[in-house]
């Protein structure tokens, strides 16, 4: 099952508001981690920055399922995507400009330094929906 | 299995401070599923957590739970990136309250200020920062396991209580 991202939601991609991200491990422990960012790569991919060895990193390589939740508080709507781990990038383009604004993100914040990515984690979407505040 | 402990002090003092939260179960096919969650209280028993959840984030939740138990929280302090994720098991699950919904209240005013103190040039104004946090429709409760710090930085990952043995 794939789908499409519409192109409403790029802007919501690229609006600085940290993002949710749930995995579950294969012996069935869910864990849900905030993230600074999600990157659009084409339609139906997106990526995820890898940074340091964490739960989320070792989940999606074990069970690729996964969803993400963008926060567009300005629009007043959430967006759930449903996507699945399905390849890692050490270089090239995407990991080029993901490591390019995680730098800013992370000096806009006072973090500087702290981060260094590994590798540029592409995601295939499998749905997209959104909630919208009452 | 262990001797039920507390949760220590210091995470219990984070909870009151904490301005967002996030629940997450996983389905019996281990897909997971992200509940935001717009308030929290730890029990009387300090180390059961109850969450407070809108009903657009109610999907699967009873069924994942009564599948399989496993409930996790991520816990944030905006501004300082102060971040814990509380792991551990289901307990019940009522209808939301009024008192529930006076605890969101005070949940939703520490998120409203921590957003618009963190950057007020561009943050969106307070009402719909206050918009953004639904009325809770049901309250879960989990006996939470294990708390792992998630501050970004090297560190997050780190176990750092353990209330019971894994099942």
């Amino acid at each position: 099952m794939s789908a499409r991202l519409p192109d409403e939601i790029r802007p919501v991609m690229e609006n600085g508001v940290p993002v949710i991200i749930a995995t579950c491990s294969t012996d069935g422990v869910p864990n849900v981690s905030i993230v600074s960012e999600v990157y659009y790569v084409d339609p139906g991919t997106v990526a995820l920055s890898f940074q340091f060895f964490s739960k989320t990193i070792k989940n999606v390589r074990e069970n690729p399922q996964a969803t993400i939740i963008l926060n567009d508080i300005q629009g007043g709507r959430r967006w759930i995507l449903r996507v699945r781990y399905d390849h890692s990038e050490t270089e090239g383009p995407i990991f080029d400009a993901m490591d390019m604004q995680i730098e800013a993100i992370a000096s806009a914040t006072g973090m500087s330094g702290i981060f260094k990515l590994r590798s540029a984690d592409l995601y295939k979407v499998s749905s997209v929906e959104t909630i919208r505040n009452a | 299995m262990s001797e039920s402990r507390t949760l220590p002090r210091v995470l219990v003092q984070f909870l009151d401070r904490a301005s967002v939260a996030i629940g997450c179960t996983r389905d019996a096919s281990l897909a997971p599923s992200i509940h935001y969650s717009s308030g929290w209280l730890l029990d009387a028993d300090q180390r059961s957590i109850w969450c407070f959840i809108p009903e657009p984030f109610t999907a699967g939740l009873r069924a994942s739970l009564e599948e399989n138990g496993h409930f996790a929280l991520t816990v944030e302090h905006i501004g300082p990136h102060e971040c814990y994720q509380f792991k551990g098991t289901y307990l019940s699950m009522r209808p939301a309250t009024e008192a529930d919904r006076e605890i969101t209240a005070r949940c939703r005013e520490r998120f409203v200020a921590a957003v618009a103190t963190l950057n007020p040039h561009v943050s969106p104004n307070r009402d719909l920062l206050r918009k953004y946090i639904l009325d809770p429709a049901v309250a879960v409760r989990f006996a939470v396991r294990e708390v792992y710090l998630q501050t970004p930085g090297p560190g997050a990952g780190r176990l750092l209580a353990q209330l019971e043995d894994r099942p």
